[in-house]
């Protein structure tokens, strides 16, 4: 059933509603739920980076080996070498947050330039830059990843800036389609018939208003995926290399007791990678959401 | 100031815009010698069916020809009170145009530097002193920007009112100023929100909001409802009042150019047949008139005639196909009025626009003597 309510007598004004009345209770809790979650992991990140731990997450206590959670000051217990597993879940955020930043920030900077480029000019830059990213496109991202691994040594910023690259076409592709869709629209016309500039018209009224719930979806999915990838080849030992902590080797030095019983070393750290790439997800989500609900027809 | 008394704010000469159609290798003729003037304080009605040019003719004026080749020749002289200028001045050596018996064979035009050099000719020009209203009001309006937002942008960009603040209140009253309903309201509001006529005030409001010597109405009216349109041409008709813009009034709508115009220019086949006083070219006396204007009238239906119930006057054909423009007069194939003494001279040459009383001319060999 669905329900309509005029809240006053005059003719409502949308934009003096109150927020969770001009938007979908779904859309508000997936992006609360979200900037939760990303509030934590800044947080995190930067008491990781003052080093405002609990306990070092390097330091080996051999009388709490397999320690569950809640004891002796351990709140989410130690894992099999007897390291706090709390210290060691905050310092893994050191592991994919600046590299992931870096990802997604040479996936939405180059993609966003060759988008325009691309787009607004056409020709044959559009040509040499559709050659570009099909090239990248046809490359596999796991292959060209282990060559880079294989090729200098297994740093994560190797790996990401890989992920990064990768990640252009598709930002590059849908700006060009969007600005190539949006340039025979008479709002376009009509703004160059009012005297705007190319420079305004172009990052103003596509980019900003058009194209940023795009642009957030990207960074948001991006951000997420480059977790995603960095704890697998972690797992995998790719990655980040014991003894820094990170999620992906915490799960994988963990899992070697899970059938032991023990399964706690590996799941806190299984859990922590599963809901922080849900908030990333939800958050862009629900951002996209709330952005476009104003575009009208 | 003296140019200003014996020059016309905007004076279009031959003005030539062709594009090509690829599949036939043959040209598209849709303006083919235009020439123009709109007075001070003057509206000038262009009136013609679908496909005689009027739009595009409008989009040369404003520089908005994308498709190749475009403006080809012409001129188009502007004379505000801040700017005089030709908008095409220096612009006809991008283009090399060959002609063979006075019809174009071959145009080599450098798209590039024509599209750059007059988009110099063009700074401070559009927006500012011409400004264009657009038929479909609601696409012209970015869907994801409030209606308030776009018109202080406008304001910022072209007048005085720099800052937000002062940029937003004369955004305002612009939009007071176009009598839309509970302006504040509509001020915070997206296009989507607001209906068709409400858009189209919002667009009259913002290409105003500059104060602009020259309005481009380009079918400000259609795709509107009845009692709509009557509203907006009331409104236009207030604010030429007011205001004393002089407008170029684009319309296929003869009652609209009847109540707004104090000259019409009649376009038929990417030229002018007739043009003079609305008085003149719209009245009842059929005898001065060009055939195709007389035509046009006939098939407005007149009260009696809706009374009666009778049948709608239509014009016999379909309009001239640009591509294969013929040899003589370009309403020959339509026209119901040729005798057998000019019957030669229709078929096979092309007449000029002569004028058969002071102000009014008409381009019929009828009228040749």
């Amino acid at each position: 059933m669905k329900k309509y309510t005029q809240t006053s007598g005059e003719i409502g004004d949308f934009s003096q509603l109150p927020i969770w009345q001009k938007y979908a209770w779904v859309d508000l809790l997936y992006v609360s739920y979200g900037l939760l979650i990303v509030a934590l992991v800044l947080v995190s990140y930067m008491f990781g980076m003052l080093h405002w731990l609990p306990y070092d997450p390097q330091q080996i206590n051999m009388d709490m080996l397999m320690a569950p959670p809640f004891s002796q000051g351990y709140w989410l217990g130690t894992d099999f070498m007897g390291r706090d597993i709390q210290s060691r879940l905050i310092m893994g955020i050191q592991a994919y947050f600046l590299p992931g930043l870096l990802a997604v920030s040479i996936s939405l900077l180059a993609g966003v330039m060759l988008g325009i480029l691309s787009g607004y000019l056409g020709g044959k830059i559009e040509t040499v830059i559709t050659y570009i990213t099909n090239l990248i496109d046809s490359f596999p991202r796991l292959v060209l990843i282990l060559l880079v691994v294989a090729a200098f040594k297994p740093d994560i910023y190797y790996i990401m800036m890989v992920m990064g690259i990768t990640g252009i076409p598709a930002v590059a592709t849908a700006i060009a389609n969007k600005i190539r869709f949006l340039a025979q629209k008479n709002f376009i016309e009509a703004a160059i018939a009012l005297g705007l500039r190319t420079r305004a018209i172009i990052l103003k009224h596509i980019l900003w208003y058009n194209c940023r719930a795009l642009l957030i979806i990207q960074a948001t999915l991006g951000m997420g995926e480059a977790i995603l990838l960095e704890t697998s080849l972690s797992y995998l030992g790719f990655g980040v290399q014991e003894p820094v902590a990170s999620w992906g080797n915490m799960v994988q030095s963990g899992a070697n007791y899970f059938l032991q019983g023990n399964f706690w070393p590996s799941t806190a750290p299984a859990l922590a990678i599963l809901f922080t790439i849900l908030g990333f997800n939800l958050l862009g989500d629900g951002l996209n959401n709330i952005l476009e609900d104003r575009r009208g027809r | 100031m003296a140019v200003l008394a014996t020059q016309p704010l905007l004076k279009i000469e031959n003005l030539r815009t062709y594009f090509y159609a690829r599949s036939k290798h043959s040209f598209i003729r849709a303006v083919d010698g235009v020439s123009l003037e709109v007075g001070h304080s003057e509206t000038v009605g262009v009136v013609g069916e679908s496909g005689s040019g009027k739009s595009i003719a409008a989009m040369s004026v404003m520089g908005l020809i994308s498709n190749g080749p475009g403006v080809i020749g012409g001129s188009i002289r502007f004379t505000g009170r801040r700017v005089q200028r030709d908008l095409l001045e220096g612009l006809d050596k991008f283009v090399n145009v060959k002609e063979r018996h006075g019809r174009v064979m071959v145009v080599n035009k450098d798209e590039a530097g024509w599209q750059k050099a007059s988009e110099r000719q063009m700074k401070n020009l559009r927006g500012k002193e011409i400004a264009m209203i657009f038929q479909n009001p609601r696409a012209s309006l970015n869907p994801y920007i409030t209606v308030g937002e776009q018109l202080t942008e406008a304001v910022q960009l072209h007048t005085l009112y720099k800052t937000r603040k002062e940029a937003s209140d004369r955004a305002l009253y612009w939009l007071e100023q176009v009598k839309i309903d509970s302006p504040r309201l509509r001020f915070n509001s997206y296009p989507a929100d607001l209906s068709g006529g409400m858009c189209q005030r919002a667009m009259i409001a913002m290409a105003l909001s500059s104060e602009p010597a020259l309005l481009i109405a380009d079918e400000p009216t259609t795709g509107l409802d009845a009692t709509i349109q009557s509203k907006i041409v009331n409104l236009l008709e207030e604010l030429k009042s007011e205001t004393g813009i002089s407008t170029l009034l684009i319309s296929h709508d003869i009652s609209v150019i009847s109540r707004l115009a104090d000259r019409v220019a009649v376009m038929y086949g990417g030229a002018v047949v007739e043009y003079g006083q609305s008085k003149l070219v719209l009245g009842e006396d059929a005898s001065i008139k060009h055939p195709y204007t007389a035509a046009l009238l006939a098939s407005v239906p007149s009260e009696q005639q809706i009374r009666d119930k009778a049948s709608l006057q239509t014009i016999e054909g379909d309009v001239l196909d640009t591509i294969n423009v013929p040899a003589g007069c370009r309403f020959y194939a339509r026209c119901n009025q040729i005798t057998p003494e000019i019957n030669e001279k229709c078929a096979s040459h092309h007449p000029e626009l002569r004028e058969i009383s002071p102000g009014h001319q008409v381009r019929c060999w009828r009228f040749s003597n």
